[in-house]
């Protein structure tokens, strides 16, 4: 079991360096190359979330990206200090309308749902949870 | 991410090549819509240097496709790789934006006469 957790300030500016320590994880733990993709996406999609909405109490949450991986999945959660809020509440989007009815909010979480095999989430100790659990293939 | 405009007998070929993420969608949007506002025949997309895309990414193609519609020209995308197609896939864009395995297939459909 390897794991790893960074701290960062809810901002957009931060994206890149949450991506880059899923990547030092990646290389670390020896990951599967193909499976980094969707933790990269999960991870803009709901650390973007938190950027765009977290701020509502007038300050910026601090994200806790953690990230571990035993042998038979990798989890990775984003916990953030910003006002209660269950991204899986988010109605899920409608993907059949034509080119003018398209609308990307609740996309990134919809991506997110697809992607993962478990995602939950949860409130505890002022901080959001979500937990985002992709299995591994057994070898 | 770097972007590479090229026109190719009036069609104008955009060539996205990295990441696009929140931080890429800005700046590739404004390329698109310079792209646009210049009048080509057509916008196509060529996405063989995209490795990444995220739904602030898939925002970007949405905008470009509406402008190119109200600009009254046609509008393709090519070349995705499996992870990025499987974005546009997964969240039925594959059904609103015209999706070209290549690029000649794209300015063969952008170009056709209606």
């Amino acid at each position: 079991m390897s794991q790893a957790t960074q701290e960062l300030s809810a901002d957009a500016g931060q994206l890149p360096a949450a991506t880059a320590f899923l990547g030092e994880f990646w290389e670390t733990a020896d990951l599967p190359p193909a499976l980094v993709f969707p933790f990269e996406l999960a991870l803009e999609e709901i650390f973007m979330n938190v950027v765009m909405h977290g701020s509502g109490g007038g300050q910026v949450p601090t994200v806790r990206l953690i990230i571990a991986a035993d042998t038979d999945s990798i989890t990775l959660t984003v916990a953030d200090n910003g006002p209660a809020f269950d991204p899986l509440s988010l109605a899920t989007p409608d993907i059949e309308a034509d080119l003018e009815h398209r609308r990307i909010g609740g996309l990134g979480v919809h991506l997110v749902r697809e992607m993962m095999d478990a995602v939950s989430y949860a409130r505890e100790g002022g901080f959001n949870q979500l937990r985002m659990t992709k299995n591994l293939a057994p070898a | 991410m770097n972007v590479t405009i090229e026109s190719v007998d009036g069609v104008s070929v955009a060539l996205p090549a990295g990441r696009l993420d929140f931080g890429a969608a800005g700046p590739f949007q404004q390329q698109l819509e310079q792209a646009i506002a210049a009048k080509p025949k057509a916008l196509v997309v060529d996405c063989n240097g995209l490795e990444y895309v995220s739904s602030a990414g898939l925002r970007v193609f949405l905008v470009a496709a509406r402008a190119a519609k109200a600009a009254g020209i046609g509008f393709a995308v090519s070349d995705l790789k499996p992870t990025v197609k499987e974005v546009f896939d997964l969240t039925g864009f594959a059904n609103v934006i015209t999706i070209c395995v290549e690029r000649a297939s794209a300015l063969a459909s952008v170009t056709k006469p209606a």
